[in-house]
């Protein structure tokens, strides 16, 4: 061994840790370690004393200092000290001043530069306690136990005056040096391997109890437990199954506790995914087995809870794991693990301390009331005394357990280990940790004992007090209570007349106005039930509602298409009709009052039927709690289908109040709140938090809205800060949560800003007679803080849902806390925090786990919020492109066009839908083709222009164009040949082509472009092959040769099918009178849009000449197929005889070029089929290919290293794939930021963990709203990755022209949705989807509108404005 | 192997200095080595033997002994 008393030493990984920790809370005696030794007996002290100073002299622990160099810690051996315990004579002090002195001296901080060590000498009449006092720096559990033996056995030599080994137990230091040199072992590498990976596994942000911890908070409670002896006979039992039975008893006993601690801290918080710390003690070498100093390194053990998981199954992957562990631990693996993931320690300490020279001793390890600031749990377990007495001390981070919860831990705790112990096989959330005593009685309200009156009662009431008030007042009319009464008997009186009666179920098909208030009180009266149904719904809805509530009569504003009695309020005369004999009758409380159809998860709306018990019960506490009176004035805003607006409808009316009543719009959004503030006439009002985005922008503070009642939707605290400011320091703002099936609110708080600092306003306390549970999935209580499911039951309750048994029975279970009752299900997230209230966590449904990460949207909603400028928010998970599936494709019996080729449709016998619509315009499309002789009138037609050629053939080389050539020749033509060499044709192709120009004897000329790589790349990115941006060069190049020479043709050799994939579509065939000028019009048309694209070939490539539109009168394009039909054998045979071409076997396909099979490539990778499959599907439909020899081509196996190498080779890469392909986290906003979204980002990586940070940002003038006034989250999650990036803010279309052209762009783009803003090129639009669109519109609306004006209108919005001016025009004409 | 095994555990995993071990000693008797020295001396056997034992096979009755370990060995080159 080196001599280090001189030498200054680097500290190891597990000293550095502390070091660290130490000097960021340098008053924070965090590491003090104390352990206490009483021995019971009489012991010599001066011995004691003298054996102690030698113990510090001989040991180096007891002489290492520590100090810094630059920044740079170190450890040294200071030259030993003499030092001198000091003894105090504690006879007679009460134990308590004792334990005090002891807490004192532990508290001390100590200074590491000077002395790492403390103790004294405590002698008590019958004993003497030693208190030992180390930094951690230096010290561990056993380094206890190791100094404490030394001890006793330098003691007990000295007592018979026995010579003793110096320095038996060998320098710390030397350790020191191992562990600096560790990292330099060769099976290192291995080991830290294993670390780094584990510690890059994704673990659940442990939330004891709900709670987070507070940063930077060490202050912690020690809550000792003794196990009893009834537990560790138990145990003891338990660690002798043969399953359960590890290498020692320790381990076994470390696998059972650790089982129950995951199972613990899995249960109360809720993850899945936990990491717990463990000490390795690290003295594996034999030279260091006995040594004092700090050896053990915390590392973390990771386990998966698996839903269902036993203890047993849960026990078996600790087992794993610990052996695991154990077998990678070594000194200084610790540097390679991520310590802040860690906030749960279990430490299984394995030290004993026996008699002290026959002395019995009591060791107790005192706590310095601290907790290390990244832990929030430390549970230890010891046995000090070597007995089987297992003890339990759980250190508790105070900022993460409040007092309640430092009681609760040790017991929640237990109660997993018992049931551990009394059955292996428990799942372990099927332990209830909860007993249902409720001693809490914040679970219920006050029952009430008085019966209430009915809301019509209380109407009535009203109406008789003050006839003369104003009940009603709308643009329309105003009415009194009284005339509001007369009305109602009117028409109450009528609805008797047509045979309506007590529970009879009828519609309100009517937009908000009087009518629909008397509507609602006439069916009150007379007992029957009212059914709300907004105007704005489709027809088709409305019927489904009118059959699901089964009502038998309906009442609206303007005719039905229903087979179902109904009046006609507009027409309606309100006299009183001859009274017939009828005695109105209270209605029970358990008969219903209305019946509201909420949206479904299956896509129907559900009718959730409200007794009058249940509407009154509400009335009745919402009058109270929001105190509303005769002065109370409301408005009638919100959807009349919605819950929500319940409250405006009544409140005001049955506490002789004012409703004033703003009708929806005519179309569009409805934006009645805008109204309301500008009227400023009401002092109380009912809305959603997303309502309050409408209103953002103006200046509030003269409202005379003094009540703020906020339903529906989760309420930020942000957002409530932010009105409160807006509007004016009297505004109250009430929060109330509460599911159609529990009637509006029935969980309401108060906004208090001095107490509400969460990420969203708690939504509190339960309303008068309601109960809240919050359970797990085992129907147990879950502990207070801890997230569960939250569940409702009290008077409030819906009676069920109107014709759903299933379901009802499903959401309305029996109540297992309160038998006889039924109990909600109310599907939302919640837990109840320390002030009692209940917080809202979103929906069980809409529970995010993005890449393993439990996600909560609203948290990062709430981050954004806090960014200046950002007024409303919405963050949506998008799901991204799954990679297409390929394995399950099917090929149309006709043609062998995939299954997986957007929006097929095959029908029962196996055929596509493009093969049916076909069969309905084949004979119009062969109209489309001509013959030879037509070919040779056209190409000769313009000689006299130039004698020397009458056309350019494009030459490939491949079969098609090679025929083409060689038949041009064969008729007599005057040709030359054209052939794009893009860098990637075949030698054997190259041959060919020499050899066939050569045998034809016709004049021919390459095309080049320096820039042919960034064309593929860029064709690859827009159309996913390489097809696309070689055939647009080879028009370009093309084009310029012709122009230069005078030459007035160019024919192409596409194929049939291509014409379809490039030039035709189905659209063009529509007309009746199929007229193919006016489709070559149409396709002229589109090839100008072509060559007007703003892509790399207009970008690289001089296309100047197609900015004049007479090079299309110059050089025309004729397609030699469209003349010539001929099949796949007579042109092989024809190429045999007549020309000599063979086909290239260099490409590996039936390619000549060796690029295609990139295109078809990426094309199949992205899109999960053939650039192929769609082209020659056509060439089999117009018989010119068989589907078998279309199959064979599809279905080819590309040469996938080649591939990537051209791919590396041209510079392709797909850097947004990993984007576009997983899910993501989108972020739309509004507001005036000011800030780009690179410093958004910026903001929210400050504030959130990075997998919380949405990968894509857009801004919105307006969140899209729901009818209800809900953020329209379903909308948001729908744009594409294009759409999102595009600078323009997506608005949904406004009109039926806006709504009809999003219709028709959806369609032919395949969008989910159009914003009308959305620019049509950006979103994949080209000529051929314009020849389609415009042609669509054309038909639907019977016009005819040119192609070039999408171009010209490239967005819905402004092609809408064209389209109606157009229409206007032609009106007036 | 008998020996490598032995002067694995004399030399590195050891709880007590010692300067033999017999093949048939109960190597977790006494605290001879205790369980992490057992998983060191497991991945020094999967090491020698070039083997990879499966977790399930972790068993004291497997590595009670050096004898027990060679035994374990055979068994697994034969099968």
């Amino acid at each position: 061994m080196q001599d280090q008393s001189k030498t200054k030493l680097p500290l190891t990984q597990s000293q550095l840790s502390i070091w660290a920790s130490q000097k960021l809370q340098p008053d924070i005696p965090t590491h003090n370690i104390v352990y206490t030794f009483e021995i019971i007996g009489s012991l010599n002290t001066t011995v004691f004393k003298r054996a102690f100073a030698k113990l510090v002299s001989e040991t180096d622990v007891f002489n290492i200092t520590f100090g810094e160099d630059q920044g740079e810690p170190y450890q040294k051996k200071s030259s030993f000290k003499n030092f001198e315990l000091p003894i105090f004579n504690v006879t007679g002090v009460s134990e308590k001043a004792v334990e005090k002195q002891i807490n004192e001296k532990t508290l001390e901080p100590i200074n590491i530069e000077h002395r790492v060590f403390d103790a004294l000498l405590l002698q008590k009449q019958n004993s003497s306690i030693w208190l030992l006092k180390f930094h951690h720096l230096v010290t561990d559990a056993i380094s206890y136990q190791v100094l404490y033996q030394r001890l006793n056995v330098l003691y007990t030599n000295l007592m018979v005056e026995e010579e003793d080994d110096q320095n038996v137990l060998g320098n710390y230091l030397d350790y020191v040096s191992f562990e600096n040199e560790a990292v330099l072992r060769e099976d290192f590498d291995e080991q830290a391997t294993y670390w780094k990976e584990k510690s890059a596994q994704i673990v659940d942000e442990a939330k004891f109890y709900g709670e987070k911890k507070k940063p930077n908070t060490t202050a912690a409670e020690r809550i000792l437990v003794n196990l009893g002896p009834e537990r560790l006979e138990k145990l003891k039992k338990l660690s002798q199954l043969p399953q359960v039975r590890g290498w020692t008893q320790s381990l076994t006993l470390y696998n059972i506790f650790m089982t129950v601690y995951a199972s613990f801290i899995n249960r109360v918080t809720g993850s899945d995914k936990i990491v717990i710390g463990s000490p390795s003690h690290n003295r594996n070498e034999p030279k260091f087995s006995k040594m004092p100093g700090l050896f053990v390194e915390v590392l973390p053990s990771y386990f998966n809870i698996a839903e269902q998981e036993s203890f047993q199954s849960l026990f078996q992957k600790v087992k794993i794991e610990s052996n695991n562990f154990l077998r990678n631990v070594s000194p200084g693996m610790v540097g390679n693990v991520k310590d802040h993931q860690i906030t749960a320690v279990l430490n299984f300490i394995n030290a004993e301390f026996p008699d002290f020279n026959g002395m019995p001793t009591k060791v107790k390890w005192i706590h310095n009331g601290h907790i290390d600031a990244s832990h929030d749990i430390r549970c230890h377990i010891f046995d000090f005394e070597g007995d089987g007495d297992y003890n339990i001390a759980f250190d508790l981070n105070n900022s993460v357990f409040n007092e309640e919860k430092r009681k609760e831990v040790p017991q929640h705790f237990l109660l997993l280990l018992d049931a551990f112990l009394e059955n292996l096989q428990s799942e372990i959330d099927s332990i209830p940790l909860v007993k249902p005593t409720f001693s809490d009685e914040s679970n219920f309200s006050q029952e009430e004992s008085s019966k209430t009156r009915t809301v019509y009662e209380e109407f009535k009431l009203q109406a008789e007090k003050n006839p003369n008030s104003i009940a009603l007042q709308s643009r329309a009319e105003t009415l009194t209570y009284g005339n509001l009464y007369q009305k109602v008997d009117v028409l109450a009186s009528h609805l008797l007349s047509k045979g309506i009666r007590e529970g009879d179920n009828v519609g309100l098909n009517l937009q908000r106005s009087t009518d629909y208030v008397i509507s609602v009180l006439s069916i009150l009266k007379i007992g029957a039930v009212f059914v709300p149904i907004a105007t704005d719904q489709p027809l088709e809805r409305v019927k489904y509602i009118v059959h699901k509530a089964n009502c038998s009569y309906i009442l609206s504003q303007k005719e039905l298409p229903l087979e179902i009695a109904f009046t006609n309020l507009n027409l309606f005369h309100w006299s009183k009709p001859q009274q017939e004999d009828f005695k109105f009758k209270i209605p029970s409380d358990n008969q219903l009052s209305y019946i509201l159809f909420t949206s479904g998860s299956t896509g129907n709306p559900k009718g959730v039927a409200i007794s009058n018990g249940a509407l009154n019960n509400y009335l009745n506490w919402a009058k109270k709690t929001y105190e509303i009176d005769d002065k109370s004035i409301f408005p009638l805003f919100t959807s009349i289908g919605f819950d929500l607006t319940i409250t405006s409808l009544f409140l005001p009316l049955i506490s002789g109040g004012k409703m004033i009543i703003y009708p929806e719009k005519e179309s569009g959004p409805d934006t009645s709140l805008l109204d309301v503030v500008t009227d400023n006439l009401v002092n109380t009002i009912k809305l959603t938090p997303s309502h309050l985005a409408l209103i953002s922008d103006r200046d509030m503070s003269n409202s005379k809205i003094d009540i703020m009642i906020l339903g529906g939707e989760d309420l930020k605290t942000v957002l409530a800060k932010k009105v409160k400011k807006q509007f004016h320091p009297q505004l109250r703002i009430f929060n109330e949560y509460g599911p159609t099936e529990a009637t509006v609110g029935c969980i309401y708080s108060e906004f208090d800003e001095t107490r509400h600092h969460q990420t969203s306003v708690p939504i509190g306390k339960p309303i008068d007679n309601t109960q809240v549970y919050i359970l797990d999935r085992h129907m147990n209580l879950v502990p207070n803080g801890v997230q569960g499911e939250l569940y409702l039951s009290g008077k409030g309750l819906a009676e069920g849902y109107m014709g759903e048994h299933e379901l009802t029975a499903e959401k309305f279970l029996e109540n297992p806390y309160r038998p006889q009752t039924k109990i909600y299900k109310t599907g939302d997230l919640a837990r109840r925090n320390a002030d009692k209230e209940l917080e809202f966590l979103g929906r069980i449904d809409d529970q995010i786990k993005l890449r393993g990460h439990r996600i909560e949207l609203s948290e990062i909603e709430a981050q954004l919020l806090n960014i200046e400028g950002i007024e409303s928010c919405s963050v949506v998970v998008v799901s991204g492109n799954k990679p297409p599936n390929q394995a399950e494709t099917t090929n149309c019996v006709k043609c062998g066009l995939p299954s997986n080729y957007p929006n097929t449709d095959f029908d029962e016998l196996g055929v596509c839908h493009l093969c049916r619509a076909f069969e309905s315009y084949e004979e119009k499309a062969h109209r489309y083709f001509k013959n030879d002789d037509a070919l040779v009138q056209l190409l000769t037609s313009k000689r006299e222009e130039n004698p020397n050629y009458d056309c350019i053939s494009l030459l490939s080389g491949g079969k098609d164009s090679t025929y083409v050539l060689a038949r041009l020749v064969n008729m007599g033509l005057k040709v030359l040949a054209f052939t794009m060499d893009n860098g990637y044709i075949s030698e054997q192709a190259k041959a060919n082509i020499d050899k066939i120009v050569q045998n034809l004897g016709v004049d021919h000329v390459y095309g080049e472009t320096p820039h042919m790589n960034e064309i593929f790349v860029d064709s690859l990115h827009r159309h996913q092959n390489v097809c696309n941006g070689c055939f647009k060069t080879i028009y370009t190049l093309s084009t310029s040769i012709a122009l230069e020479k005078k030459i007035p043709f160019i024919v192409t050799g596409l194929s049939r099918g291509q014409f379809f994939e490039t030039r035709l579509t189905e659209e063009l065939f529509w007309d009746d009178h199929l007229n193919t000028e006016k489709i070559d019009q149409t396709i002229l048309d589109a090839r100008k849009l072509y060559h007007q694209e703003n892509d790399a070939v207009k970008k690289l490539l001089d296309t100047s000449m197609f900015d004049d539109e007479s090079v299309f009168e110059k050089v025309q394009y004729v397609d030699f197929y469209r003349y010539s039909d001929v099949s796949l054998d007579e042109m092989l045979q024809y190429l045999k005889d007549e020309v000599g071409w063979v086909r290239p076997t260099d490409t590996g396909r039936s390619t000549n070029c060796l690029i295609n099979q990139v295109g078809i490539y990426v094309h199949k990778k992205e899109l999960g089929y053939s650039n192929y499959s769609f082209p020659y599907s056509w060439d089999v439909r117009l018989g010119h290919k068989t589907r078998e020899e279309t199959l064979d081509e599809i279905n080819e196996v590309i040469d996938e290293t080649e591939v990537k190498r051209i791919m590396s080779e041209i510079g392709y890469s797909k850097d947004n794939e990993a984007v576009a392909n997983s899910d993501r986290l989108v972020a739309y906003f509004t507001g005036n930021t000011g800030v780009s979204v690179k410093q958004i980002q910026t903001v929210l990586r400050e504030r959130l963990p990075s997998y919380m940070v949405p990968s894509q940002f857009k801004q919105l003038n307006e969140l899209p709203l729901t009818k209800n006034g809900k953020v329209d989250k379903k909308t948001l999650q729908q744009l594409t990755s294009v759409q999102i990036e595009l600078d323009t803010p997506y608005e949904a279309p406004r009109n039926e022209i806006e709504e009809l052209l999003e219709g028709i762009w959806k369609e032919v783009l395949k969008l989910d949705k159009v914003g009308i803003h959305d620019d049509f090129i950006a979103l994949g639009g080209h000529s051929l989807a314009a020849i389609r669109v415009t042609a669509r519109l054309n038909e639907e609306i019977e016009s005819n509108f040119p192609l070039n004006k999408v171009f010209e209108y490239p967005n819905i919005e402004a092609y809408a404005q064209y389209v109606e001016k157009t229409l206007t025009e032609l009106l007036e004409n | 192997m008998k020996d490598k095994i032995s002067n694995y555990i004399i030399h590195h995993i050891a709880k007590q200095k010692i300067d033999t071990i017999h093949a048939d000693d109960d190597l977790l008797a006494d605290g001879l080595i205790d369980s992490l020295g057992m998983m060191k001396l497991v991945a020094f056997v999967e090491k020698e033997a070039q083997i990879k034992i499966p977790p399930e096979d972790l068993t004291l009755e497997n590595f009670m002994t050096i004898d027990h370990i060679l035994e374990y060995l055979a068994n697994q080159s034969t099968t």
